[in-house]
């Protein structure tokens, strides 16, 4: 920056008077909206005609899904009934649950990272008023991640039905305002439940449950009542069309906010906002004094009952497969995060208990989510060691060659997904052979991929910013995804004997070759 | 405890060394360190220190030139160097999630070292550091100082002929400097070679055999402080007027030399 333009930062600064609300809400939009850019562009500049083109391309392909997802019920006429109704509240709870996992994670990063916490409460200005905002801006945050996933339906509804289905942004906001107050409400019982302690812990793994809990919670039920693993069929049950309430039932509240119903709009947004006000003061006047002693805890060391054990004997490659292991088990907030890909295969596990030795074409489906969520717990794994390595120059100064570094960590991935995979491969072993050992392929080879990317497009960073990996490159993460999937699609075709498996499985291959293809160059 | 065959072959040898980036980072650098002496580099900031040692210590990849450490081709056998050798960085990096003495288990597991050696070693340098009660303890929360010092004593662990340290005494207290000052004088006993750059002049001028100036990539100066002293033709300076002198006056030559050729240049 240079100092012209630095001089006229501190005078537009000036406009508001330092140290007040809007001082400090104007600091913490410009910190928001730079964190927003880096998020958006992964750190390369927003004139990048590529960014443009890739952002532009990205939106119109989630809007064509809307489109082939919407028009056939606004071709119907739109009508609102209880099944209808069923599944716009089932959708509103969804976002809620997502935001509300955000929101959790957000408020706790809050209370427990130091960032500029230090300046803050050194300096003689109000830490009320700054958390104030800070809560604030955790609502607003939500409300555009939220509202980014939900734009393309909004937009599409709003196309086909009117003006009204706009309203649906404003529902977001006030989703995004009941989830935020309810984080730093269970935030702060939390702290006074558990204290300064334990609360990141099961604030975090909290947060991680949350987030999976209602897809989980709407698939469990559909395997115990309906033995179906897909969600939809609770949501189109005869039990929602003869139970459900009436249309003017004070359940679908949220439902008729989302097609524009001004009432209902105004009604849920008021009591959002109220809501929202009581939390972030309450939240905002104990802010100091739960920061102080959550920065306390960071400071006290823990000191380790193995202390006065011997060494063990072991190999560099076993030191270094025992420090990732040791390192991913010590880190509370990494299991939480990781836990995300775990929860989702307790489904396919109970429909394995429930439907044991009945169905025979159980393997094929449950296979490709097993496999799928491998991929993707493999994908975060072989972040954390081949990435996310804290003492880079401790390991390249090792008399160790690159490839044995790197078997080492591929490792220690490969025997916590062992951990996971076997128990549930075992159970369906029981039932059909050829379909877990399909499902054992599958997920190794996801698993495998899912390691090679994150291998091609290794770049050095900081455990600390796991959630920020997809931010670094979004190629490896979109051909992370796109392999998983088609990996899952590929197992599952195979289960059932079917050829067409011949069809993902090329794909995945394609994909692989793109992933290579686009890696930057290692020297 | 080196034989004084091993002490004839130079602990360092770099040879017309080359890295650029955007410009020249390290510009057709030549420099040899004695076993068992004392070396401080010095430099401006950017003068390309930190570069050359990453460099030696395979951190990063050299476009040009050769480096041997203890008689070892580092670019040719890097294992085998990298077994002589410790790096300390000038930013602390250790596990947060593990004990002091798991950390040097972890580092003694990375050099394939003897576990009942290791343990030994490790009990001994945690003392040495004052360490020793926070053994068990994991080292998320430890000051800079005391992370230093775990870091320390994981480069010494494997008992290296080479260490290079990298700003070693930033951050720390007046004590914790004494106390690695104390054991970087007991190394260099021992035999050991240590190679160390500074920010602090009265560090290296009180602790070095030799000093070597670097500026714009390039050895400005080297020698005793005795022969800096004397190239700086004022036998009663200290390090900072000497190494003032020299890093202007070459700052200065440089200037001249890019104007020459500019003016050279623009008459052709």
């Amino acid at each position: 920056m240079s100092a012209t333009m630095a001089r006229a930062g501190f005078a537009r600064a000036g406009s508001a008077q330092a140290g007040t609300l809007a001082w400090f809400a104007r600091h913490e939009l410009r910190l928001a909206w730079r964190d927003w850019v880096q998020l958006m562009s992964g750190g390369r500049r927003l004139k990048d005609h590529a960014v443009l083109i890739g952002m532009a391309a990205f939106t119109f392909g989630l809007h064509w899904l809307a489109y082939a997802l919407l028009s056939a019920f606004f071709a119907q006429g739109a009508r609102l009934e209880p099944g209808t109704l069923a599944l716009i509240t089932a959708g509103v709870l969804l976002t809620f649950t997502m935001m509300l996992s955000q929101a959790m994670e957000s408020v706790t990063r809050a209370f427990y990272s130091r960032d500029d916490l230090d300046l803050i409460l050194s300096s003689p200005a109000s830490s009320r008023d700054l958390f104030l905002v800070r809560i604030a801006m955790m609502a607003l945050t939500t409300a555009m991640m939220s509202g980014l996933m939900v734009a393309p339906f909004i937009n599409v509804a709003a196309a086909l039905g009117g003006a009204q289905w706009l309203g649906a942004y404003l529902v977001v906001l006030a989703v995004s305002l009941l989830a935020t107050g309810g984080a730093v409400l269970i935030a702060l019982s939390l702290f006074r439940t558990l204290g300064a302690k334990r609360t990141r812990l099961v604030a975090q793994i909290a947060a991680a449950v949350v987030g999976a809990s209602f897809l989980i919670g709407l698939q469990v039920v559909a395997i115990i009542s309906y033995g179906s693993m897909s969600r939809f069929d609770v949501l189109n049950s005869a039990l929602i069309a003869d139970s459900a309430p009436g249309t003017a039932s004070v359940l679908w509240l949220p439902a008729h906010a989302v097609t524009g119903n001004l009432a209902a709009l105004a009604a849920l947004l008021m009591l959002s906002a109220a809501f929202f006000v009581f939390a972030a003061h309450t939240g905002a006047v104990q802010f100091r004094r739960i920061v102080i002693a959550a920065l306390g805890v960071c400071e006290v060391p823990r000191r380790h009952s193995e202390a006065r054990r011997g060494f063990r004997a072991q190999s560099t490659h076993g030191a270094l497969m025992q420090k990732e292991l040791k390192l991913i088990a010590r880190d509370p907030w990494l299991i939480s995060q990781t836990l995300m890909q775990v929860l989702y295969l307790i489904p396919p596990a109970l429909m394995l208990w429930v439907n044991f030795g009945e169905d025979a074409q159980l393997p094929a489906i449950i296979a490709p989510v097993i496999v799928m969520a491998v991929g993707q717990l493999a994908g975060g794994l072989a972040w954390l060691t081949i990435s996310g390595e804290d003492a880079p120059d401790l390991i390249a100064t090792a008399p160790v060659s690159a490839f044995a570094r790197l078997s080492a960590k591929v490792k220690a991935v490969l025997v916590i997904i062992a951990g996971i995979v076997t128990p549930i491969v075992l159970a369906m072993a029981l039932m059909s052979v050829w379909g877990a050992f399909v499902t054992l392929c599958g997920a190794l080879i996801a698993a495998a991929c899912a390691i090679l990317i994150q291998l091609w497009f290794r770049a050095q960073a900081k455990r600390s910013n796991f959630r920020r990996r997809q931010v670094a490159s979004k190629a490896s993460t979109f051909c992370e995804a796109f392999a998983s999937i088609l990996c899952a699609g590929t197992t599952a075709l195979v289960a059932a004997l079917n050829p067409i498996a011949i069809l993902p499985g090329v794909l995945a291959i394609v994909v692989m070759g793109v992933a290579w293809a686009i890696s930057p160059k290692r020297a | 405890m080196h034989s004084p065959a091993s002490e004839a072959i130079p602990a360092l040898q770099i040879r017309n060394l080359q890295k650029a980036f955007s410009a020249p980072a390290v510009d057709n650098l030549s420099l040899t360190i004695r076993a068992g002496e004392f070396y401080a580099l010095l430099g401006p900031n950017g003068a390309g220190k930190t570069t050359t040692l990453r460099m030696v210590a395979g951190l990063l990849e050299a476009d040009a030139g050769g480096v041997s450490i203890c008689g070892i081709d580092a670019f040719k056998d890097p294992i085998a160097a990298k077994r002589v050798l410790a790096w300390v960085p000038d930013e602390p990096m250790i596990y947060d999630k593990l004990t002091p003495l798991e950390y040097l288990e972890f580092v003694s597991g990375l050099w394939s070292m003897d576990a009942g050696l290791a343990h030994f070693k490790a009990d001994e340098l945690l003392e040495r550091f004052g360490l020793a009660q926070h053994a068990g303890e994991r080292c998320q929360g430890f000051s800079k100082g005391m992370r230093q010092k775990v870091a320390l004593a994981g480069a010494l662990i494997h008992e290296p002929r080479l260490i290079i340290l990298d700003e070693p005494l930033t951050g720390l207290d007046a004590g914790s400097a004494r106390q690695v000052k104390g054991v970087l004088r007991g190394l260099v006993a021992k035999g050991v070679t240590v190679i160390m750059t500074t920010h602090i002049l009265e560090v290296a001028e009180r602790m070095a055999d030799r000093i070597g100036i670097i500026a714009k990539g390039q050895l400005i100066a080297e020698g005793t402080l005795e022969e800096l002293r004397a190239r700086a033709g004022d036998s009663g300076t200290g390090l900072e007027d000497i190494f003032l002198d020299i890093v202007n006056g070459s700052a200065e030559a440089v200037a001249l030399t890019d104007a020459t050729r500019r003016s050279q240049g623009a008459a052709a």
